[in-house]
């Protein structure tokens, strides 16, 4: 039961979710799948300046292996409480496990664009910034345990800059860079939300390389810097490296 | 296209608008209760100005908070206890009686408090000078 509720804590994302997936997939089988030269006719078409057109063949799924850490400063925080400093303290990245979906709509531009929705399970090594002592007697404490294990509901969107092609072998080198958005779903804990140090939101700045095999798959590397997008007693500063796969799930299904 | 840009805003406004997550005012009394109940608390220094007398590795007086909201110490009080906030700081009174049937009521600040080391504190009656009680648990 805590395992579904650490999973599914709220029915509206599921609903949100589920909507946009089932968008997607609707959006599968009402376009039917075209060539290339088509889908070069679609983009004369249209009359978006950026954009042509969502289809199949541009929806992919991806999973991923996630190292993360984070940065506490926690001089907000007012409650009573220590914690030792040598029990909590973990500067280091622990791996954690992301999967979701992306589209790569057909861009006209010269940068193209990616948007992805993903669930992430994160766990962290937890540095924290400010050592406290209660003199004589009590020394290296936190007054702020965080959570170190939560799991996050992410979009991004993401500008894509070709680097290098190889016109033979049809791949594709990008960099890409963007934005992306966490949101917490799992429940957090009562030592985690102390002088309401508990923001649940996480703005990201994302930056990573792409390579692209013949539209078969796209392995990446992203790293991701966040922070907390409201104001917290706790300023968090969350770094993450995500190494994965995305294959076409036009491939998969 | 644009319903599925629609999508993404409905969602991004949908976590927005559902982000800000303040903390319930029992918060920080409830972890303060989980980590001082069910623990016996040995009293490992007392310091009054700049007087301490040191307890540690003695047979000591010792007090233990119960998660029932009872109390019961090494001198033989029992009763109850709770922790309140008054003026931004964390007491613990506690309502007991001695073995004789006596009513003791006293009231520490929680200077502060983990999971293995607590200091309250206590001006007594006639003094200007705060004495603290340094306490781990075992």
């Amino acid at each position: 039961m805590r395992i579904v509720k650490l999973y599914f804590p709220s029915f509206s994302f599921i609903l949100l979710f589920s909507l946009i997936i089932c968008s997607s997939i609707s959006a599968q089988t009402i376009v039917p799948i075209q060539k290339d030269g088509a889908i070069i006719n679609e983009q004369k078409k249209s009359s978006s300046p950026t954009f042509i057109k969502f289809i199949g063949d541009h929806v992919s799924l991806f999973g991923a292996i996630d190292f993360a850490k984070q940065s506490l400063n926690d001089k907000g925080i007012t409650a009573p409480i220590n914690y030792l400093y040598s029990a909590v303290n973990n500067n280091a990245y622990k791996p954690g496990y992301v999967g979701g979906f992306r589209i790569d709509p057909i861009s006209k531009s010269k940068y193209s664009y990616s948007f992805s929705m993903a669930f992430n399970r994160i766990a962290t090594g937890t540095y924290y910034q400010n050592k406290y002592t209660y003199p004589p007697y009590i020394s290296d404490y936190t007054h702020f345990k965080a959570d170190h294990v939560f799991t996050t509901l992410s979009i991004a969107a993401h500008v894509k800059k070709m680097v290098f092609r190889d016109n033979a072998a049809k791949y594709k080198f990008y960099v890409v860079a963007g934005p992306s958005f966490d949101y917490k779903i799992s429940n957090l804990s009562n030592e985690q939300l102390i002088n309401g140090a508990g923001n649940r939101s996480i703005i990201n700045g994302d930056l990573g390389a792409e390579f692209n095999n013949k539209g078969y798959y796209t392995l990446f590397a992203h790293y991701k810097l966040g922070t907390n997008l409201f104001q917290s007693s706790v300023s968090v500063q969350l770094n993450r490296f995500e190494i994965g796969m995305s294959i076409r799930a036009k491939d998969l299904f | 296209m644009k319903k599925r840009y629609n999508l993404f805003f409905a969602f991004w406004l949908l976590i927005s608008m559902t982000a800000c997550n303040k903390e319930l005012d029992s918060t920080s009394h409830d972890v303060m209760y989980t980590m001082l109940v069910n623990k016996n608390w040995y009293l490992d220094y007392s310091i009054t100005g700049n007087g301490t007398q040191a307890f540690v590795g003695q047979s000591t007086y010792f007090i233990t908070y119960l998660k029932d909201g009872t109390t019961k110490d090494s001198d033989g009080l029992t009763g109850t206890f709770s922790i309140q906030k008054a003026n931004n700081n964390y007491e613990i009174q506690v309502t007991a009686k001695t073995v004789n049937g006596n009513s003791v009521n006293y009231t520490h600040t929680i200077e502060t408090i983990g999971e293995g080391t607590m200091i309250q504190s206590y001006t007594a009656s006639g003094q200007t000078t705060k004495t603290k009680l340094y306490f781990t648990s075992k």
